[in-house]
């Protein structure tokens, strides 16, 4: 309970205040040099060198195990490769500050899974590779994958990674509640009008039914949910460095999901993300906006549950999609930037993707795996799986991949909520938003 | 302090014989062998990264890219937050109604418990467990309790007639329902202190006072509650300084919403330098949440020197 310094201890933390700037400094000089020298990071590759690897999957436990079988395989083949398999991280949110604070120690790995979100920040540790001329090469099927995919791991021209998994939005509706209230279950052809006087209808305070539920926590899974209404009504997330949600088409977005929720009543306000598929999978709300990792659950809870692409507006369906990437780093090591290209090649390749991403309840990551059985697995297995491939189609954009993306997020997140709740007007919280987000996006 | 501890106990030992150098010298080393050990892990886990921090807060820097060096912008930056002075608001509301909250229900509860009664044993336990349990595993209990469709406290009202609440979903109400909660984990703190104070007051004052024609209440105010002084002050202080640092309890029940309504400033940093990644403003407002801290302390202290309280 010491608090006021005596002359002892002042004297210590003295010492101890320069052996830290002298700690700090040095720490500075090595993490100073840089990779990016405009050579080739898998120049002079000799694919027959001994080497090992380190992945970080991001995977929980049951993918984990997929991703161990799977490296297996491909140590198997390729006895000069060892893969060492790990989930890097005890959740996959927590990744990128395991990831951060290897680049400081110099300890991280050759190969880890990241969300696509964070495309922007790690782009700009020049610790990635860059794979541009890689996958332009034919034999690697790079337009395969779905472009808003591509697009995310895209920084200012250099490809960092290859998408490990992509997904997109589409409306999950419970037909059950729907035949109850005597509504036309959603189709494709759905105006917003048509969500919201659905929404309505199934909405009944007294069972505690509502239509449709929304995030209010504030997190990317609130902001993300706008985008999609954003470009349909013409409207952009950033014109080119500057914050532009806040335009009439983000404006009116955000407005038919203010009436919703305060005048309407038939939106369910999640103070967290978790609530709301619990709920949906409960029987107590109508439909959710919501992608594929849904369907597990779905499943779980014996539902009987139809998709459909997201409500229009004039005629456009767009969606939004979440791809996450496989990020290559860096190592000046020819030999090891060369294996995990191959190895990530071998991985996304549509032979094993199909034993990967499908396997473990995913989207297939490319168009040419839909004629494959395990393909006609999922789709049996899942039966909303087929319309959510196809919606694919519909991710025509990305969300930006710049550095500062997270913290934007969480403003209009704070945005959205505050106008669900009816604590502020759609025009006035995005602007805000914006206003706060300026000095983030550089 | 080891240190200090260690020269003064053998300093007047070599008065009789002087020492040679070499004696000297492994007595200064014997004592650093003893010290050295918690030294270093004072210096490493806790003065390094404080002084590193002060650094990382006078760049931008999310963690990922090198960072830029911007002199003191981030401090400049701190005074036109408005999310950082609702964050400080926040806090301001919840010591408010936290410290005397627990050192007067801690107070109450140890008058209570210092009563000769039967099973007295199991009574102070029971106060003293919520204290021993982790607030991680408080908040989540706290969740199911406070939940406004399924939870106990809703069916409490209801029965009582009343109408039910949001609780911690109501921007309103979260925060109070936060400090309940916080209360119910710490009096338990509070009330064992106090409960070991209550019994070194003096026997013979308060038969003194008694024999003088004091009641119950006189005695309890004029010889007992001066008698405890020290240790309201130290108590003070204590809870204090756990209210501005509360922070599992936030992120295990609300997560600092909803509508932010319960982002305390410790939570807010979390949110800085964690989720948005903003690590450099985050370290700011760390500092600056370490100099009001380490103000009001020497505040206190100084307040209580001058008028002659011996609590720390």
């Amino acid at each position: 309970m010491m608090l006021i310094p005596n002359r002892g201890s002042r004297r210590t933390s003295m010492v101890a205040g320069v052996t830290g700037l002298a700690l700090l400094l040095g720490a500075c000089g090595g993490g100073g040099s840089k990779a990016d020298n405009g050579k080739d990071a898998a120049e002079g590759y000799d694919p027959a060198a001994q080497v090992t690897l380190t992945w970080w999957t991001g995977q929980p436990s049951e993918g984990e195990q997929k991703a161990e079988e799977l490296a297996a395989e491909y140590m198997k083949a390729h006895p000069n490769v060892t893969i060492k398999t790990s989930s890097g991280a005890a959740t996959t949110d927590d990744l990128l500050t395991k990831l951060s604070a290897g680049f400081t120690s110099n300890s991280y790995p050759d190969i880890s899974y990241g969300y696509g979100s964070w495309a922007g920040e790690l782009a700009t540790s020049g610790k990635t590779q860059d794979l541009a001329k890689f996958v332009a090469d034919p034999s690697f099927g790079w337009q395969e994958i779905p472009a808003a995919a591509r697009e995310t791991a895209t920084y200012d021209g250099k490809v960092i990674g290859v998408p490990a998994l992509v997904d997109n939005l589409a409306l999950i509706y419970n037909k059950k509640l729907f035949d109850d209230a005597h509504v036309a279950y959603p189709t494709d052809q759905w105006s917003w009008d048509d969500f919201r006087a659905a929404a309505k209808k199934l909405t009944n305070p007294s069972q505690n039914l509502y239509g449709t539920a929304y995030s209010v926590s504030g997190s990317e899974d609130t902001t993300w949910h706008l985008w999609p209404m954003l470009w349909q009504r013409g409207g952009k997330i950033l014109d080119g460095n500057k914050p532009a949600f806040n335009s009439e088409a983000g404006v009116g977005a955000l407005e038919l999901l203010r009436a919703m929720a305060v005048d309407d009543k038939s939106m369910y306000l999640d103070q967290t993300d978790e609530q709301y598929a619990k709920l949906f999978n409960d029987g107590r709300i109508g439909m959710m906006m919501s992608g594929p990792w849904a369907l597990l659950e779905i499943k779980e809870a014996g539902l009987d549950y139809g998709v459909a692409q997201l409500p229009g507006y004039n005629g456009d369906h767009q969606t939004v999609s979440g791809p996450d990437l496989w990020v290559l780093f860096d190592h000046n090591d020819a030999n090891r930037a060369g294996a995990s290209r191959d190895f990530i090649k071998w991985l996304t390749s549509k032979e094993t993707d199909a034993k990967w991403n499908l396997a473990i309840g995913n989207l297939p990551l490319r168009s040419s795996e839909q004629g494959t059985p395990e393909f006609a697995a999922y789709v049996k297995e899942y039966p909303g799986g087929q319309k959510f491939f196809e919606n694919l189609a519909n991710a025509k954009q990305a969300r930006p991949t710049v550095a500062g993306y997270e913290e934007m997020s969480r403003n209009v997140g704070d945005g959205i909520s505050k106008v669900l709740q009816g604590a502020a007007k759609p025009k006035e919280a995005l602007d805000e938003a914006a206003k706060k987000s300026a000095g983030a996006i550089e | 302090m080891t240190l200090t501890f260690a020269a003064s106990k053998y300093a007047p030992a070599p008065a009789a014989a002087k020492p040679s150098t070499s004696r000297k010298l492994r007595r200064t080393l014997t004592g650093w062998a003893f010290a050295g050990p918690a030294t270093l892990i004072v210096v490493g886990l806790s003065l390094f990264p404080a002084v590193w921090a002060f650094f990382i807060s006078r760049t931008k820097w999310n963690g990922i890219a090198q960072p830029t060096d911007i002199g003191w912008a981030n401090y400049e930056r701190l005074a036109q937050d408005p999310d950082l002075a609702a964050a400080a608001q926040h806090t301001l509301v919840l010591t408010v109604l936290f410290v005397p909250g627990s050192i007067v229900l801690g107070l109450l509860l140890a008058i209570a418990l210092n009563q000769r009664i039967r099973l007295i044993g199991f009574y102070r336990t029971c106060i003293f467990v919520p204290y021993v349990a982790s607030a991680a595993a408080t908040g989540i209990l706290a969740g199911y309790v406070f939940n406004p469709q399924f939870g106990l406290a809703n069916d409490v009202l209801r029965r009582a007639g009343l109408p039910a609440q949001q609780f911690l979903e109501s921007p309103r109400q979260a925060l109070v329902v936060v400090c309940i909660v916080a209360l119910w984990g710490e009096v338990g703190f509070t009330s064992v202190v106090y409960l070991a104070a209550l019994q070194d007051v003096p026997k013979e004052l308060i038969e003194a006072a008694t024999v003088d024609g004091a009641g119950k209440w006189r005695v309890l105010r004029s010889v007992t509650l001066p008698q405890l002084r020290p240790v309201t002050l130290f108590a003070t202080v204590w809870q204090t300084i756990t209210a501005l640092q509360l922070f599992d309890l936030i992120y295990t029940t609300t997560r600092g919403g909803p509508m932010n309504s319960t982002q305390t400033v410790v939570y807010y940093v979390y949110e800085l330098a964690f989720q948005t990644r903003r690590l450099g403003y985050g370290a700011a407002v760390a500092y600056i949440l370490f100099a009001v801290t380490l103000l009001l302390t020497a505040l206190v202290i100084w307040r209580s020197r001058r008028s002659g309280e011996e609590a720390f």
